[in-house]
Formats: C-alpha cells, sequence, structure tokens
C-alpha cells in the first residue's frame, strides 16, 4: 500500500571479546555479545530506515508488518531516489591462520600481558595494553532476490607506553589488527618499540612551523591519501555539493607518478566481501596517473552522480550504510628510499599518525604525525615531536614529485555520521614539497 | 510503575547472580529514536530506531567481572560472561556498591512535550531551512534527531533507580563556493533548542566566510569560541583530571594537585544539579548520589574525579563522576556538567582574530597538550564586528600553557556536549599563514 519499490535487511550478530592490562593490572576483560538488524525501504518519496536490536528473521505478515513500519517513516521525506544498476557477487573471506575462538581468553590475557611486560624500560612510568576481538556473522536479503552471508573476524592489540621527566610527558603507541587471525604471539618487539618512542621523544624537540619539503613514511602518507583524496571523493559528498573534487572529473590534480586507489577486495584491514548493500566490490582508481579519474559511491551516488562504481557502501551493526573507504592507498613509483632523502635534502621527516580531518567542502585538511626527524643534508638529525601537516586538496598533491618503491598498509577505524568502520591507510615513501607543517617551536 | 514490571527479570538476574558473587550490578537502558535527514533542501530519509543494553557487572573478592547484551532475554548468558571475566581480572581493594541513598527519583532532564514522531524532525528541519534561507549559502546536509530513552539501575545492595531522559538534535552545513559553515544544538527539553538560529549560523559563516584572505604567520591575539574552546579542552585538559589517568601517571596533572594550572581567573567544576543543564542527574552511572566537585579554583587544581573503582584502588573516594558511555556500557570516569567560568568581560575591544571552530583538534598530543589545528571560519573581529574573514590558516600551541595565557572570559556562555562554557581570549599566539 505504500508502493514499496525495493528493500533490503542487514543483519549482523556476534560478539565483542577484549582485554584491558593497565600497568600489571587485568582491569577488565570478557565477551559481550549484539544482535543488530537495519532495514530499509525505499518508497517514491525516499527511504524509510528502522533500525532493530534483538531482530529475529522473520518472513509473511510479520516481515510486512517491519516494512509497513519502516515505509511510514517516509510520510516526510521527498526526494526521488533512484538506484544504480549495479554487479553482484561475493569474495570468500580470507581463511584464519589462527582462529581466535580457539584460543581461550586465559592465554589471549597471557599473550597480552607478556607484551604489556616487554614495555617496561627506564623512564617509563605508565604501560597499558589492549587486546580486541569481533566477531560478526552478516545476513543480507533485498527485494531482488539477492542473498548474502558471511562470517569475519578481526582481532588485534594496541600497546602504549608512557615516559616522563620533569613534567614532560610523552607517549609511544603502537598498534597491529589484523583480518587473518590470532596475532598476539610473538609481539614483544611491538611493546618495546612503544616503549623506546616514549622515552626518546622526552628528548625531541618541537618543530618552528612552516612551509618545508617533508619525506612522510608509509603510515602517514597512506593518512595523507585517506584524508587529503578519499573522503573528498565519496559519492554521498559530491552529490550533496560537499566536495571540492564535485565536477572535476578528467582535471589533473597531481604529478603522473600519482595514482591512489581504493580497493575493498584486497585482503587488508578494510576488506570487504560484499558491500553494506549487497553490491560486489571493487577497485576504485580515485586519481590516475595525477588525474581525478573516479568517486566512491552507493547505488544511490553512482545514479545520482556518475563517475566511479558502486560497492563502496559500508555500516557498523544495525547503522544504515554510508559511502565509505575501506583499503585506500597511494601506488607505488620507482624511486629508492635513498633517492627521496637526497632529494628532499633540507626539510623534515614524519612517522606514524595520530589521526586527521577533512572539510571536504572546503578542500582543507590536517593530520598529525607521531614523530619523525629533521633532515639534513639527505640525512635524519634530529628527533621531533607533535607536528602535523595542513593543506588545501586542490593545490597540495601538486607537491608530491617522488613515490618510493615499496608500499606498506597500516590498519585504523575511520569515523563519518557517528559511524566508526575498519580501514587501512597506505602508500610507499614519499616526498611531498612544499609542506605546510606546523609545530609551535620556536627559533 | 508499569515499566518497572516489565523488567522484573531483573529481580531474578540479582538472585541469581547472588547464588555465586559477592555483589551484582544491573544497569538496563531501553529507548526510541527517531531522525530525518536531509540531503541539500530534500529531506531524503527517515529513521526510527528502538535500542536497549544490559549491562551486568559482578564483583568476588574485589575481583570485577562484566559484559554486555543487546538481548536482555539472554540475561542468562550474559551474567555467565560476567562471572568468567572477573575470574580473569586481578583481585583489588574494593568496599562494596552503594546502597540507596533517599534522593528525588524525579526525572531531571525530561520532556514530556517531545513526541518521538517522524513529523517532529521533519517540523525541525523545516525551522532550520528557514533560518538558512537568511543567507546567501546552499544547505548540503542536515539531520534533526529526538529520543527518549528509560533508564534502570539495580544493585544487590538494595539499589532501584530508574530515569528517564530525552534529547533533541539538530545539524546544518552549508556552502558557498569553497566556504563552509556547520552549526549544531542539543538539549533535553524541544523549547531549549532553536533550530532557526542554528540554520541562520552555518549559512552565515558558509557565506561570510567565501570572502576570506590570506595571512600573513606571526603572532596573534585570539578569542576561540566556546566551539573552539571545547574542542581544545575535550581533547586534552579534561582527561588529564581523570583520577584513573592521574594515579596511572597518563596526565600532565599527576604531580599539580594544589598547584596552578591555568590563570587565577579561571574555575573550572562540574556541577550535576543545574537546573535545565543537559547532564543533570542526583545519581551517578553506579548510583554514587552527586555532588559538585571544583577541580580548579581560581586557577589552582583542587581535585580529581573517580569512579568507585578508581576510589577504592588508590584509597580515595568516589566524587560521583561515573559516567556510560551508550547502550549497556560499562561505568568509566566522566562528569555531568562541566563549566568553565570566572571574571567575564567584551573580549574584541580591540581587534582580535575570533576563531568559530578548528579542524583536527582530536589529533593533539594528550600527554603533553601539544595541538596543531586549521582554522575554520575565522575573523578579524572588533567591538562584535565580523570583519575581514581568514581564508586558512594554521594554530598550534600547547593546551596546558595557553591556560597560563587566558586573557579574559567572554559574557557569553554555550553548551558543547557536556561542557558549559565562554569564549576565551588568549594573546600573542603564533599562527601559520600563507
Amino acid at each position: 500500500m505504500y508502493g514499496i519499490s525495493y528493500y533490503d535487511l542487514r543483519h549482523v550478530t556476534g560478539e565483542v571479546t577484549h582485554i584491558d592490562i593497565d600497568n600489571g593490572i587485568v582491569e577488565s576483560s570478557g565477551t559481550s555479545f549484539f544482535n543488530k538488524a537495519v532495514l530499509r525501504v525505499l518508497v517514491k518519496t525516499g527511504w524509510g530506515v528502522l533500525q532493530i536490536d534483538n531482530y529475529t528473521p522473520c518472513t509473511g505478515s510479520k516481515f510486512n508488518e517491519l516494512l509497513d513500519q519502516a515505509a511510514r517513516l517516509a510520510i516526510v521525506t521527498e526526494e526521488q531516489v533512484v538506484l544504480g544498476d549495479v554487479p553482484r557477487g561475493i569474495l570468500p573471506v580470507p581463511e584464519l591462520k589462527e582462529d581466535p575462538r580457539d584460543v581461550d581468553i586465559e592465554e589471549k590475557s597471557r599473550l597480552l600481558a607478556e607484551i604489556e611486560m616487554s614495555a617496561v624500560r627506564e623512564g617509563i612510568i605508565n604501560r597499558r595494553a589492549n587486546y580486541i576481538e569481533k566477531d560478526e556473522h552478516v545476513r543480507f536479503i533485498d527485494s531482488s532476490d539477492n542473498e548474502y552471508e558471511y562470517w569475519m573476524g578481526r582481532s588485534g592489540f594496541n600497546v602504549l607506553a608512557v615516559a616522563s621527566r620533569n613534567g614532560n610527558v610523552q607517549m609511544g603507541y603502537e598498534r597491529e589488527h589484523s583480518i587473518h587471525g590470532f596475532n598476539l604471539r610473538h609481539q614483544q618487539d611491538v611493546g618495546r618499540k612503544a616503549s623506546e618512542i616514549a622515552v626518546s621523544l622526552l628528548d625531541a624537540i618541537i618543530p618552528k612551523g612552516g612551509k618545508m619539503r617533508a619525506v612522510l613514511d608509509p603510515e602517514l602518507a597512506g593518512v595523507f591519501a585517506h584524508e587529503a583524496v578519499g573522503h573528498a571523493s565519496e559519492g554521498d559528498l559530491i552529490q550533496e555539493g560537499n566536495s571540492v573534487l564535485s565536477g572535476r572529473t578528467g582535471e589533473r590534480i597531481g604529478n603522473e607518478n600519482l595514482t591512489i586507489v581504493d580497493d575493498p577486495t584486497i585482503p587488508e584491514f578494510g576488506f570487504d566481501p560484499v558491500d553494506a548493500e549487497g553490491v560486489a566490490v571493487k577497485r576504485t582508481e580515485i586519481i590516475r596517473k595525477g588525474v581525478i579519474n573516479a568517486f566512491l559511491h552507493n547505488r544511490e551516488s553512482l545514479a545520482s552522480v556518475g563517475n566511479g562504481c558502486a560497492g563502496h557502501a559500508r555500516a557498523m551493526p544495525g547503522e544504515p550504510p554510508l559511502v565509505r573507504m575501506s583499503n585506500t592507498f597511494i601506488e607505488e613509483g620507482d624511486a629508492t628510499e635513498a633517492e627521496i632523502f637526497a632529494e628532499c635534502k633540507n626539510g623534515i621527516f614524519l612517522k606514524g599518525s595520530r589521526g586527521g580531518q577533512v572539510d571536504p567542502g572546503r578542500g582543507i585538511f590536517q593530520f598529525n604525525a607521531e614523530y619523525g626527524y629533521l633532515v639534513e643534508n639527505g640525512e635524519c638529525t634530529k628527533m621531533v615531536r607533535d607536528v602535523s601537516l595542513s593543506g588545501e586538496i586542490l593545490t597540495t598533491l601538486h607537491g608530491i614529485t617522488l613515490c618510493g618503491n615499496e608500499r606498506k598498509m597500516s590498519p585504523g577505524y575511520c569515523g563519518k555520521g557517528g559511524q566508526s568502520v575498519p580501514v587501512s591507510d597506505g602508500a610507499p615513501f614519499i616526498l611531498l614539497c612544499d609542506a605546510v607543517v606546523g609545530g609551535s617551536g620556536v627559533d | 510503575m508499569r515499566w518497572w514490571v516489565a523488567v522484573a527479570w531483573i529481580e531474578e538476574l540479582i538472585r541469581e547472580a547472588e547464588k555465586s558473587v559477592d555483589e551484582v550490578e544491573v544497569f538496563f537502558v531501553e529507548g526510541e529514536s527517531v531522525s530525518a535527514d536531509l540531503k541539500q533542501k530534500k529531506v531524503s530519509l527517515a529513521t526510527t530506531s528502538r535500542d536497549c543494553g544490559l549491562g551486568i557487572r559482578t564483583i568476588l573478592k574485589g575481583r570485577i567481572g562484566s559484559s554486555s547484551t543487546n538481548n536482555p532475554e539472554e540475561w542468562r548468558g550474559c551474567l555467565k560472561a560476567a562471572i568468567a571475566s572477573g575470574k580473569l581480572a586481578t583481585p583489588q581493594t574494593w568496599d562494596g556498591l552503594p546502597g540507596p541513598a533517599d534522593i528525588p527519583m524525579t526525572p531531571l532532564v525530561f520532556d514530556p512535550k517531545l513526541a518521538v514522531e517522524p513529523q517532529a524532525a521533519r517540523e525541525l528541519l523545516d525551522s532550520m531551512l528557514l533560518g538558512a534561507a537568511e543567507h546567501d549559502a546552499d544547505v548540503t546536509a542536515g539531520s534533526a534527531g529526538l529520543s527518549t530513552t528509560r533508564v534502570v539501575l539495580t544493585n544487590s545492595h538494595g539499589i532501584r533507580y530508574t530515569d528517564q531522559h530525552t534529547g533533541v538534535s539538530v545539524s546544518l552545513e552549508a556552502i558557498r563556493d569553497q566556504s563552509t559553515g556547520y552549526e549544531f544544538d542539543y538539549s533535553w527539553a524541544l523549547d531549549r533548542i532553536d533550530p532557526v538560529h542554528v540554520g541562520e549560523r552555518a549559512t552565515f559563516f558558509a557565506s561570510e566566510s567565501a570572502k576570506g584572505t590570506d595571512i600573513p604567520s606571526g603572532e596573534y591575539n585570539l578569542v576561540l569560541s566556546p566551539l573552539a574552546y571545547a574542542e581544545l579542552l575535550g581533547n586534552v585538559f579534561v582527561p588529564a583530571l581523570n583520577g584513573r589517568s592521574v594515579h596511572a601517571g597518563r596526565s600532565k596533572f599527576s604531580q599539580s594537585l594544589g598547584q596552578p594550572v591555568a590563570d587565577a581567573a579561571i574555575s573550572m567544576y562540574d556541577d550535576p544539579h543545574i537546573p535545565g543543564a543537559n547532564g543533570s542527574t542526583v545519581w551517578d552511572a553506579e548510583g554514587t548520589p552527586t555532588r559538585r566537585i571544583d577541580f580548579i579554583k581560581n586557577g589552582v587544581l583542587e581535585a580529581f574525579a573517580y569512579d568507585l573503582k578508581t576510589a577504592y584502588r588508590y584509597g580515595k573516594k568516589s566524587t560521583a563522576s561515573a559516567s556510560r558511555g551508550g547502550y549497556g556500557g560499562l561505568p568509566g570516569i566522566g562528569h555531568h556538567n562541566f563549566v568553565i567560568d570566572g571574571k567575564r568581560s567584551t573580549l574584541d575591544d580591540e581587534k582580535v582574530i575570533y576563531i568559530h571552530n578548528v579542524v583536527g583538534a582530536h589529533t593533539a598530543n594528550p600527554m603533553s597538550g601539544e595541538f596543531s589545528v586549521e582554522l575554520s571560519n575565522a575573523f578579524f573581529m572588533e567591538g562584535g564586528e565580523y570583519q575581514e574573514p581568514v581564508r586558512s590558516a594554521m594554530f598550534s600551541g600547547n593546551v596546558f600553557d595557553l591556560h597560563f595565557t587566558i586573557a579574559g572570559l567572554g559574557t557569553d556562555t554555550r553548551t558543547v556536549g557536556s561542557l558549559i562554557l565562554p569564549s576565551v581570549k588568549i594573546n600573542n599566539q603564533r599562527i601559520i599563514g600563507k
């Protein structure tokens, strides 16, 4: 009676296991459970969406009642939504090397404690290690008889070391998260690294901000790709008119050597076997050889905007899908690390990431490195801390003059519209000329 | 009340738990929400949700176990998981969950007039669009939401507390050329938000900033709006007052009790009893009766925030600062209405750069306080007049040091999340221009 032209239902059940160890004390550990579904119904005036806790799969009149409930919401909507035609299919989820569910929590706790203990070092006043394991069972159906089901497990840990001297408090933070299975074994090096960085940072200097040449390590360059290009290429923002990349397909934005890709198909932390609208996932080259090439889409933004492919809709359990990145990276170039530092000559080398943010409509982004080094005559010299980079999407990419020949991906989480989803970012080492570096240091 | 009957299974849960642990605490929350979203000026999507969450904590010989589920019918499995998790926890000094106190159970942040209906969300969107039409900028996206929540906190010492909350939120994004504007509002009561004003401000900032020009790098006198100040304060300064971080050595303030940590004109306190404030409550997430906490008095650090667990461990008293993140979340240390106050005055008698918002405050170093952010909707301002907008610039500094250079607090007051604060003036700050 409501003229439902389409519906889909995404039902996710699962468990979350966590362990939190703080200075040798098991603060908390254990398992929690969830069961969430989201039902989207499209009528001629727009979307009605039901978010349902504790969904019990149902059919017949019970299911029809849910459809009616969702459709009734659309009395307040007024937008004709067209859904693009899309390819279907599901990829196999990569096999786990060791299934975390087969390891009991006592052993997990013991292994995490070993990592936490490995951060003990002179000068370290606090250590903290967290383990997190999420198992999701996803079921998708839609009104076009598409049906998908998969199990996906993600697990990993963070370790934080805090160093303090005369009121100077610094931290080292390392994280390892994976879709390939249990990863707590033989990881003491990670704890040692966190503590080593925290202690070294006590003697690091804060550089003076300004324009300079910067070498970015693969992790930070990956965040750069994510913040500076990824978000602005999201089809929903393009559709709303809230991205500086809107209407610029075919325009040159960087050098020939710059290709930036989002690819949910590769077995990294942002892997998606099928997207949250039941669309087959596919590699999208956002920037190809320096030219704006394609946008990331869901079915609605694909139909409205074009230029790109769907399969980029993602959602937290029980939440409506949004256009999101998955595994975002700058493609390898042909420069060696030595060539990049030699070409930089005098500038700054920035490593690791404390996250970033972008205003895609304004085309302004900001992100922060964990630490770095001054580069003098092509050599890393003094360690620096608390350095950020900011820039403008439409001009900064031209500054990437060299891309290294080896790429590395780093796992993380990305927030948008109140939802946080697993992603990975990556790149080779890159050289960024005219980087706007922020630091509160003085001469 | 009727709803109490609906959760009679909680009594059964407590009886069951008492067979194997010393104490048990059950937190149950259930709610409805509705929202409607704008895509440009059209309502494109309406959503409703029904959520519930059950959080169980068990204590056996100082070992604290916990679990949660959003399916209360499976409370037995959840209880089992909580008890199992307690076996792994390191035992700690524990002097018991609180017993019932004689406190009023009248809901403080509940608006009976607030209807959780899609039409109500639609009306809020229409009001925002009305306000947005005042300035020459395009609406890109917007949202309006209404919610109602029922909360039950019970424990094996006889606490049977219930509460009801309502919430209404609006936000709007606008753009003119490459200049964006964003504004939002949130309250527990419908008549305490102003959607027309939110719409008007969003397009005002987008259109006003469109004429922005670059400025040279240098030192400037700045006024941070309550929003910009809240970004820096909330990411760095407020977490440093968390008792757990303090005793773990993760806070800059670990050794600072009794010392000046801000200009003598500044005071900061958590007052859970402010009439009409969003975070007002008479009991915290563990059932401890709330009271005012004076963290910073005239610039001097006087207190930290504690929940039961941290207080027992370090021989302190709970400051009733326990709060829960989301549905079925476990209690941690938070605050209710965190107020920044002091002598107020006008801040722009001489020319300043007024900063409405910043980009990237969450990337600040939470330990050392170092930050570097991009400015959003910044203007030269004098005598209350917005003058030349600044197109783009970076502001770097240290959140802790900055509090010693505060030159004044504005006459305005705004609620941002759980912070209640004015604009703040800081002189001679380094801006990296173009």
